[in-house]
């Protein structure tokens, strides 16, 4: 039974306790704050600053036994000042601070107090940072500290109330993060560092409010048991799995262990009596079933991640129409086939892929089409094929935008403009550079005659695999490595230093491997890089520079 | 009789040992995580041990400043024999070491603590170090260093981008320039920001473009070559930096466990503060 009803004022215990309360509930949720994490440094690990900050703050609590809650603020003071990491950490050490000042001297606190503690605690953590930003942990704590002191003027108000109210003055400014930084409004997500004080409030509220449990108050029952039942994600994040096993003489260790291989965020914690369990999953029933045979399971609680970090997942999916639009104003269109290859000149960039290339040439209107289609007014054509230059020279007769053409005939010279391209320089800078660039690289495409010909002074019969070097047939054969070592023996590698495969939907995986190893054997000095390239009629196309 | 001011910086400044000796520089350790284990910077780990850990270890380390009580201990050491410092650290955009200084000096009383965001990381924070350390007093310390601030640039040649893109230094956005193609991105840090400058598909056309850039940046204050377990590349950019530079001084570093960390093994660097 709860205690809340007899709770009047704060005193060391029962801050210890509330302390105590909120490590736990941090720690199972730490994991959450961890995926928000964008400002100020994005490195994805404020939940476990945080978090790490706070076992310090509560380290020589433990084993305290003072009653007065001065002398356990200023354990927490000490302890998180002395484990403080990143800028959270630092702030949340600096909140503490505030808080043991505002009850120095005091044994207890009555919920007037207890409320200007929290005032104190947010007033302490803005003085001590340089540059206090809105819509961060600061206006967090600030707004939960008003919480707390609108709480404490009520008649009958309790300290239970006035956390309460914190907490929940918290979870609102929480809310309103995105409106005050762009930066979170950008990725889509809360201020994490705000988001971790939230936790740390409620916590301490789950636990004061539990006093009575017999249990470490870690539970996390965001979602019934009963949704044990929901069909698996085919690919997701997992399932937070979290329970109770009761038991007798088990062994925290090995339980650890076995679950460890299960899942990562793992959290085992407790007595031979009574284990907690967290764990995120792909396979939370094999964990449950796992589980089961320790003990009896209690308070069994599974929850679906998938769904809340979708969102974010979407937003890092590179998507090249989520991108921010270039500050010089300048898009990219490229003419490429090929699954593989697309992919290559999206990530590079392009902002439009017009499919098309040596057999399938696109017209003059699908690449004003895609030119026209993006938010660019000025636009660098990437042709790539010479066959394709002179539908593309009409583009910029027939579109209002300003069309830069770089007239880049193979797929190696494309990707050389491409990667060349700077977004900080002007649209007649960058032709100028991928223009050059292109025109570095030397391209070997690697196919078969379709018919018995004579070319270049050389007899093909149908067939044969063939070798161009830039567009001008050199090398007949029967066989991919030979023409290739050929081919790249004319060019000289001794002026070359890297040769980038494209490896075709014609050729096997057994002709791409002997290919590699006999261009490693013949010339050693050169570095060999593979891209799935996915393009029809040519096995191999090459790129030597 | 106590000395007037003393010159405290962190592990991320790849101060040469011999100006911390000459200059009697404190160095501050930040701290590299592999999992649960903690190592400081250059203090339980050397660089050559940390990039070894590195190959062998799946999973990145992480990184961590140190906290403000460190700082609170090693002012309060100073202050036996000081009557100042100046602490000078990596950029705030870049860590929250600066911060933890800021809040550990505020526990130790009568000992004046000037701390000092550098808005750069690696050599240019040594290069402030001994400006600071060649002042008479505190007061034209602090102007040297500030005055400088500005002028700091590092240019990087990363083997690859995975690691600033793990640690997050990087934004997706510009993370962008990395993926699929393996390239060689050139990064500049100036400004308090991290910008790729070129992208380049092999090294050592990827050295020329960085070596050109710093020639187009005009005269020097001082200079440096900083590199991550690639000393003899590092050598061949300083031997083609002397050409241009009549005698000046090249300074050669070595990369830390931290900043290791973010940029991974092979990285080299430029770095220069500009006249």
């Amino acid at each position: 039974m709860a205690r809340t009803a007899r709770v009047s004022t704060v005193d060391g215990t029962l801050f210890k306790q509330a302390l105590l309360g909120s490590v736990g509930w941090l720690a199972a949720n730490h994991e959450e704050v961890n995926r928000l994490n964008v400002f100020p440094v994005p490195d994805g690990d404020t939940g476990t600053n945080m978090l790490l900050t706070l076992q310090s703050a509560v380290e020589d609590i433990k084993e305290s036994q003072a009653t007065e809650v001065s002398k356990i603020a200023r354990l927490a003071s000490h302890g998180s000042l002395m484990g403080a990491r990143g800028n959270s950490g630092v702030i949340l050490s600096q909140i503490f601070r505030g808080f043991a000042r505002a009850v120095e001297g005091k044994s207890s606190l009555n919920p007037k107090e207890l409320a200007a503690a929290f005032e104190e605690a947010a007033n302490a953590a803005y003085r001590a940072v340089n540059r206090p930003t809105e819509g961060t942990i600061l206006t967090v704590a600030r707004e939960a500290g008003r919480a707390a002191t609108a709480a404490a003027s009520q008649p009958d108000a309790t300290p239970p109330a006035v956390i309460a109210a914190a907490a929940n003055g918290a979870k609102a400014a929480v809310q309103k993060t995105p409106s005050q930084l762009q930066i979170l409004r950008d990725a889509g997500v809360v201020d994490a560092g705000g988001f971790g004080l939230q936790l740390i409030l409620e916590g301490m509220l789950r636990s004061i409010e539990e006093v009575d449990a017999p249990a470490p108050v870690m539970t996390a029952p965001k979602v019934k048991a009963a949704q044990v039942a929901l069909d698996l994600p085919e690919e997701g994040w997992g399932y937070c799995t979290e329970f109770l096993i009761e038991g007798e003489n088990l062994d925290v260790e090995k339980i650890r262990s076995q679950i460890e291989a299960m899942g990562n965020s793992v959290l085992v914690v407790g007595e031979p009596e009574l284990v907690k369990v967290h764990v995120h999953t792909d396979e939370p029933t094999k964990v449950i079933a796992l589980a089961g045979g320790f003990g009896k399971l209690q308070r069994l609680s599974v929850g679906d991640m998938s769904t809340q970090h979708r969102r974010i997942l979407e937003q890092e999916s590179g998507d090249a129409t989520a991108r921010p639009l270039r500050d010089n104003g300048v898009g990219i269109v490229a003419v490429v086939a090929g699954p593989g290859l697309v992919e290559i000149f999206k990530a590079l960039g392009a902002d439009a892929i017009v499919e098309g290339g040596q057999t399938l040439n696109p017209s003059t209107q699908d690449m004003l089409r895609a030119v026209d289609g993006v938010p660019y007014d000025t636009v660098v054509l990437l042709p790539n094929n010479a066959n394709v230059i002179l539908a593309a020279k009409q583009v910029a007769g027939l579109t209002a935008k300003q069309v830069r053409l770089v007239e880049t005939h193979s797929i190696p010279q494309g990707v050389a403009a491409l990667v060349a391209f700077n977004p900080d320089r002007s649209a007649e800078e960058n032709a100028e550079a991928m223009t050059a660039e292109a025109a570095r690289v030397q391209t070997i495409e690697v196919t078969h005659a379709v018919r018995d010909t004579r070319s270049n002074g050389l007899r093909v019969k149908k067939g044969d695999v063939i070798g161009l070097i830039n567009e001008k047939l050199e090398f007949a054969g029967d066989d991919y490595s030979e023409v290739v070592n050929k081919a790249l023996g004319k060019l000289g590698p001794d002026a070359y230093e890297l040769v980038t495969v494209y490896r075709g939907e014609g050729a096997s995986d057994e002709e791409l491997a002997r290919l590699e190893s006999s261009i490693r054997d013949s010339y050693p000095a050169l570095e060999v890089e593979v891209q799935q390239g996915g393009q029809q009629h040519y096995p191999f196309i090459l790129s030597v520079e | 009789m106590k000395r007037p001011f003393a010159v405290v910086t962190d592990s991320t400044a790849d101060l040469p040992d011999e100006w911390r000796e000459r200059y009697g520089i404190e160095v501050v350790p930040l701290k590299v995580l592999f999992g649960s284990e903690t190592f400081r910077d250059r203090v339980d780990m050397t660089d050559a041990q940390f990039f070894e850990r590195l190959a062998a270890s799946s999973k990145l380390p992480t990184t961590s400043a140190p906290s403000p009580g460190e700082f609170a201990e090693v002012y309060a050491r100073l202050a036996k024999d000081y009557e100042s410092c100046v602490s000078i650290h990596i950029g705030s955009q870049l860590s929250a070491t600066a911060e933890a200084a800021r809040v550990g000096a505020q526990s130790v009383d009568g000992f004046k603590v000037e701390v000092i965001d550098s808005e750069t990381v690696t050599m240019p924070m040594a290069f402030l170090c001994r400006a600071a350390a060649e002042s008479p007093t505190l007061e034209e310390a602090v102007a040297n260093v500030k005055a400088r601030i500005p002028n700091c640039r590092v240019l990087a040649l990363l083997d690859t981008l995975r690691y600033l893109e793990m640690g997050g230094r990087l934004s997706r956005a510009q993370a962008v320039i990395g993926t699929m193609l393996d390239l060689k991105p050139i990064l500049i840090v100036k400004d308090r920001e991290i910008k790729p400058i070129d992208r380049v598909r092999t090294k050592a056309r990827a050295v020329s473009r960085m070596v050109e850039f710093f020639k187009s940046e005009g005269p020097v204050e001082q200079v440096g070559v900083v590199h991550a377990q690639s000393a003899e590349e590092a050598e061949g950019i300083a031997s083609r930096l002397r050409e241009g530079l009549g005698g000046q001084e090249i300074t050669m570093g070595q990369i830390g466990c931290v900043l290791g960390t973010h940029v991974g093994p092979k990285a080299v660097g430029i770095v220069y503060i500009k006249k």
